[in-house]
């Protein structure tokens, strides 16, 4: 898929896996190229950036096995941004989905 | 590649950040690697999956700049910004390139204008000193009159710069937003 594609969708994904629990950077990324076939390194320079514009908070939590983690914590404001972005990629794929369907169908 | 070739390119590649903010970047990979280990990945695996350290690097970097001239709008910060958001490669230079050099042209000469405008009484004063016999009334008052001109056209040119500088920096942060942010349909 185009690169710059994924990278708009990748937003929707990390605020995705955040709103239900707190999630650390290594367990986002594994979790978004499972399913998604992606530069794994890309993910955090999007978490620096949806951290500044605080739709995140982080905070340190040891761990029992290897170094503390950083835990990203979803904040109401992105929260709401989530909101509008599945609204808007649900329009999306909707219209995209209908011209594939007509597209298709009557040749 | 290994664990602290990659770290060390990134850190490299980021040589203009802040250190602090560096370190932070340095000790989030840093804790990447430590998980991914103990999930008995190896360094290599790690790092191909991570991909390049510069492109990592460029996103950081534009998304710096970037906010930095939203604080800070300094010409030097906004060339930094230019070439953080090209470098990233979904900038269009030829576009973006002439429609800016021409109105910084047209800025520039607002200033040139407003300026030679303010000090015309002075060239005035010069030009009776060199050439005692040409003084005349009219070229006096005129100068004077210039330089009201000249103040009230350095005023304007001000505000016409401080908003040409606020549009430009919404236009690059909409270059990185089409591809970075939500998917907008309206």
């Amino acid at each position: 898929m185009n690169i710059q594609f994924k990278k708009g969708a990748l937003e929707l994904c990390v605020l995705a896996l955040l709103d239900k629990q707190d999630r650390y950077g290594y367990e986002l990324v594994q979790k978004i190229s499972d399913q998604i076939a992606i530069s794994e390194g890309s993910v955090y320079p999007l978490l620096r950036r949806l951290k500044k514009e605080q739709y995140f908070t982080t905070y340190l939590q040891e761990s029992t096995e290897g170094p503390s983690r950083k835990y990203y914590q979803l904040t109401n404001k992105g929260r709401e941004h989530l909101h509008e972005l599945m609204e808007e990629w649900q329009h999306f794929t909707n219209g995209v989905n209908q011209i594939i369907k007509e597209g298709v169908k009557h040749e | 590649m290994n664990k602290n070739e990659f770290l060390n390119k990134l850190d490299k590649s980021l040589n203009r950040l802040p250190y602090e903010e560096r370190k932070d970047i340095i000790q989030d990979f840093q804790e990447h690697f430590e998980i991914g280990k103990t999930e008995n990945k190896s360094e290599k695996e790690i790092v191909s999956a991570l991909g390049s350290p510069n492109q990592i690097a460029k996103e950081i970097l534009a998304n710096y700049y970037l906010e930095k001239i939203e604080t800070t709008s300094s010409t030097k910060n906004i060339f930094s910004a230019i070439w953080a958001v090209i470098g990233l490669g979904f900038f269009n230079l030829v576009i973006v390139a002439g429609p800016l050099i021409a109105i910084a042209a047209i800025i520039l000469s607002g200033w040139v204008a407003g300026g030679a405008f303010t000090i015309s009484p002075l060239l005035f004063l010069i030009n009776i000193i060199i050439f005692p016999g040409q003084f005349n009334y009219l070229d006096l008052f005129s100068s004077i009159a210039l330089t009201g001109i000249g103040l009230l056209l350095i005023i304007g040119m001000y505000y016409v710069t401080y908003w040409s500088q606020k549009g430009f920096i919404q236009y690059l942060k909409f270059n990185v937003r089409m591809v970075k942010g939500g998917l907008k349909h309206d």
